[in-house]
């Protein structure tokens, strides 16, 4: 009888999880994080989730876009890391996230927003998407370049008037070539 | 004897309710009942009737239907405990139904809830977690994280030959041939031996050498097969020097 005790005291295959700890799978989709330090706030993970229990918003009054995760409604399917063009959507094997209380399953990135350079208002896009475009402007060709950087720091209405002054000063030009007096 | 709390409850007797949920969550609460994840040890008992319950499982986000049996339910229980707990995304918040007209989006509107359990489903170690907590046997382990990062982003450093451009076509490829989990391991692999090399040549000797010192034959070929794509597609640019590369806007 011992013997058989003995034996079977080997063959217990209940976990004793949460009284120990365990080690989940390395392939677990997890919850997901944004690596804070490579998000640059253009929102495509907000596009992409299909709950949306990414969200973004954008705060005009103190100059943040946040970009929030809510884990409450995350159905953990990995969209946001595939789509993110960072790279700084990283997802964790965590799964221990049961909380009394609701707004512990909150995660947020608060990304200031670039200010207009004309007007000197909030834009609708961050200090780091301006970054990131101008890393990319610097592989464009010379000619190019100097038209686009011009417009590059200007809120969408300041771009909107100076690009149409532009056309009409273009279109509207005496037998001498100068801009006509009067726009219309 | 500082690390554990003290258990609350003695053993709680739960009745399971399904209100509009899509049996995922259902079949992950019968699988705590398993030997495996064997809940009874803690004297956790699912019981066939509400009248007999302590606490209820709430799984699926509640329609119109489901809510006057859920009602029901809850004031069938006896006055004395009825604790709630929201299994899955959808009792939390509605999940992927949230913003449907049939549905109300969680269980919380309609009764309280004391312990929230995320997941879509949640694994059975998450509702063992979550009735622990709930049994006062382990403490919650997240909260609230909000973040105001720096303004300027870390600009990453790259070799001579990465091309950003190639990397996004490499990676689409690698999920063809490797799907989405192996893809990250070997893309950064590929990363490193890219930033690490200065001509095309060295580049190509790198990864072929890589490849036949592997042993499994399926990571083998995906790394042939990633080398001659990538030498192939750098050779055909006029300056392989990223300075020089140009972009058509």
């Amino acid at each position: 009888m011992a013997k058989y005790f003995e034996k079977t005291d080997k063959w217990v295959v209940t976990f004793r999880y949460p009284l120990e700890p365990l080690e989940p799978p390395r392939e677990l989709r997890g919850k997901p994080e944004i690596n804070p330090d490579l998000c640059i706030g253009c929102g495509a993970c907000a596009e992409a989730c299909p709950p949306n229990a990414i969200t973004k918003e954008i705060d005009y009054r103190e100059g943040y876009a946040r970009i929030r995760i809510f884990y409450g409604r995350c159905i953990y399917c990995g969209r946001c890391w595939e789509v993110c063009p960072e790279g700084a959507i990283v997802l964790t094997n965590i799964f221990e996230m049961a909380t009394p209380s609701k707004d512990d399953l909150i995660y947020e990135v608060n990304l200031e927003l670039h200010t207009c350079s004309r007007c000197g208002r909030y834009t609708e896009f961050t200090e780091r998407q301006i970054h990131r475009a101008y890393t990319l402007l610097t592989r464009i060709p010379r000619e190019r370049r100097k038209e686009l950087l011009d417009r590059m720091f200007l809120c969408r209405d300041c771009r909107r008037q100076v690009f149409s002054h532009d056309a009409l000063r273009s279109r509207r030009t005496d037998k001498y070539g100068r801009a006509s007096q009067t726009p219309f | 004897m500082g690390g554990r709390p003290r258990p609350r409850f003695r053993s709680v007797w739960v009745f399971h309710v399904d209100a509009s949920a899509c049996n995922g969550c259902d079949i992950e609460v019968l699988d705590v009942l398993t030997p495996f994840y064997d809940v009874e040890r803690f004297g956790v008992k699912l019981v066939p009737t509400p009248r007999q319950a302590d606490a209820l499982l709430v799984s699926g986000s509640v329609n119109r239907q489901a809510v006057i049996g859920l009602k029901r339910v809850y004031e069938a229980m006896p006055p004395k405990p009825r604790i709630v707990a929201a299994v899955g995304a959808c009792a939390i918040a509605g999940g992927i139904f949230y913003d449907s007209l049939a549905v109300y989006g969680g269980v919380d509107k309609i009764i309280p809830v004391h312990i929230y359990i995320p997941g879509c489903p949640p694994r059975p170690e998450a509702i063992l977690f979550g009735l622990g907590q709930l049994l006062g046997l382990v403490n919650k382990k997240i909260e609230a994280k909000i973040l105001y990062p720096r303004r300027h982003v870390l600009d990453r450093r790259y070799g001579v030959l990465f091309n950003e451009r190639l990397y996004k076509d490499l990676r689409y490829y690698l999920t063809r041939y490797v799907g989405y989990y192996d893809r990250d391991y070997i893309l950064d692999d590929l990363l490193e031996i890219i930033n690490s090399s200065r001509t095309v040549e060295e580049l190509r000797e790198k990864i072929m050498d890589k490849a036949s010192r592997l042993k499994d034959p399926r990571l083998r070929e995906v790394y042939s097969i990633a080398g001659g794509y990538i030498v192939e597609k750098i050779k055909g640019e006029t300056g392989t020097v990223q300075g020089k590369h140009r972009v058509q806007v």
